[in-house]
């Protein structure tokens, strides 16, 4: 394969997949594997055992190395033995994309603290921890490309999502601001934007008010597949993109430009 | 295989300032991919040897010599691309660049300088979506990539014209992306940061050491960006800026190389 397309290529790469039981985080792990990874699927989520084992088994079908692991011990200490099993495992950890996701919506008088600490922790602090304990092992071996996957409600407000706004854009933030602290340490931290996905856990796919509303609303009237995110994630995590960090890229159909 | 997605087999890329440097770089790479480019810039010459290189991937390559701010040029170039290839896929909006405004004061900078810039960066870009659009709505499919620059996000000393060019650019390609969306026709914007083409520009950013990053970019490094934009890979992308500047944007609100710290209670002891 000698032209640009060796460029996106991921082969001979190690990939760990945090929140991958979402359907970002399933998405992610097979675009990974199909371009050449190996890839640890992990999960903050106990429950998800055998839909990652299910999945896994579906993307190795093309020969692809996956390894899947759910949590095991408080979050702090698990995300740490995983960074260290992935290594183990895959042989090297290049690539950590971080696809955590738990949507929360609902009014802000009727919100109490702790709703507010579990927002913030599902959306925010586990990025937060993952991308430490990632760049932990890449800074003690060759560097390696980190991404966040956030939202684009990181850009613009949503009413009764006021929390879960503010986790997504306290994402976008830190991976600029992590990217310049690891920027001559050959860390490379970027995001991506979802748009409003096509998947069941989004608001805008039930057969309510605002789903109706919303998918007018779409300058293509279409929402975004966790698929398409794949292009812009497998361009952020390979050689192609080797002078981008600090960069966050939308794929929303253009809906950042109606607002 | 998913890498695919990045391939252009069989679609016919139309690049503006193609005679050479980041147009060039892009032209090859498309070509590699599977691409027929038609490349237009002012210089004959320049534009052969372009289709030289573009003629090594096997590739044709229609050259189209063009003065982009002439819209009867630039429709003349849009109807040679689809007389020889019937159609257009791909629109890559790259002529333009600097002048010497950028270093005068405000007061000396001269009407027909301030036209002429607005002329090469910004105009020239309407000029030839508005000669391509029709013909992508028709196949209810296309990408136009314009190429922007840091400075249309941020201002620069003594830096008029250049800065609000590429700033209209960016507006450009927001509206061209709303108006198509429902068209299949995706319009995203490239932002490069520091690319130096000399060794006097090279001097001039000190190799870069101001870029989180600690280098200046290539366009070798440029052209991977180009071929995901104009790919499948990025079909669900539209109206979105890549800024492509090792770090530049991400911060800025402080020097580069120094890091601040709280003399006491800091982060890590609290």
């Amino acid at each position: 394969m000698a032209s640009v397309l060796s460029e996106f290529s991921l082969e001979g790469k190690s990939a760990l997949v945090v929140g991958a039981e979402t359907p970002v985080g399933i998405a992610a792990s097979t675009a990974l594997a199909e371009a050449g990874a190996r890839v640890m699927m992990a999960s903050q989520d106990v429950g998800a055992e055998k839909q990652l084992k299910d999945a896994a088994k579906k993307i190795a079908t093309n020969g692809a190395k996956i390894v899947v692991r759910v949590q095991r011990a408080a979050i702090r200490a698990d995300l740490s033995a995983t960074a260290d099993l992935a290594l183990k495992e895959l042989g090297g950890l290049d690539i950590l994309v971080n696809a955590l996701d738990s949507p929360a919506y609902g009014p802000a008088d009727q919100t109490d603290d702790s709703v507010f600490d579990r927002v913030i922790e599902d959306n925010l602090k586990t990025v937060w921890m993952s991308c430490q304990e990632g760049a932990r092992v890449m800074l003690q071996r060759r560097g390696g490309t980190i991404v966040n996957i956030t939202s684009i409600l990181a850009h613009r407000g949503v009413p009764n999502a006021s929390l879960y706004c503010a986790a997504k854009a306290g994402v976008l933030n830190l991976t600029r601001a992590l990217a310049l602290e690891w920027a001559r340490r050959s860390i490379r931290v970027n995001a991506i934007e979802a748009g409003w996905l096509d998947s069941p856990s989004s608001p805008a796919v039930s057969q309510n008010e605002f789903a109706q509303n919303l998918l007018k609303y779409l300058p293509d009237n279409k929402l975004v597949s966790p698929n398409e995110l794949c292009g812009a994630l497998l361009y952020l995590v390979s050689s192609a993109s080797g002078f981008v960090t600090g960069e966050s890229i939308a794929v929303d159909g253009a809906l950042l430009c109606r607002i | 295989m998913i890498l695919d997605n990045f391939k252009l087999e069989g679609k016919i890329a139309l690049i503006t300032g193609a005679g050479r440097g980041l147009g060039r770089a892009m032209a090859v790479k498309f070509a590699e991919v599977g691409a027929d480019i038609v490349a237009a810039s002012r210089t004959r010459s320049q534009l052969e040897e372009t289709a030289e290189a573009v003629g090594k991937t096997g590739r044709k390559c229609l050259i189209v010599p063009t003065d982009v701010t002439r819209s009867d040029q630039v429709n003349a170039m849009a109807e040679a691309a689809l007389k020889e290839f019937g159609r257009i896929d791909i629109l890559v909006n790259n002529a333009g660049g600097g002048d010497e405004s950028a270093s005068k004061r405000i007061d000396q900078i001269t009407d027909n300088e301030w036209r002429r810039g607005l002329d090469t960066n910004l105009t020239s870009q309407f000029y030839a979506a508005r000669a391509v659009a029709p013909a992508m709505v028709k196949q209810n499919r296309g990408k136009i990539i314009n190429v922007a620059s840091g400075f249309g996000l941020r201002g620069g000393r003594d830096n008029y014209m250049y800065a609000c060019s590429k700033g209209g650019v960016i507006q450009l390609t927001r509206s061209l992306a709303l108006t198509y969306a429902k068209n299949n026709v995706q319009t995203n914007c490239i932002v490069p940061g520091v690319f130096p083409h000399d060794e006097r520009a090279m001097e001039f950013y000190k190799g870069g050491k101001f870029i989180p990053l600690g280098r200046t970019g290539t366009d070798a490094e440029l052209a991977p960006l180009a071929v995901f934009l104009a790919s499948d890979a990025s079909n669900h992308i539209n109206g979105e800026l890549v800024i492509i500047d090792g770090g530049g944007l991400a911060g800025g609100i402080a020097p580069t190389g120094v890091l601040p710290e709280l003399t006491s209670k800091s982060a890590a002891e609290a």
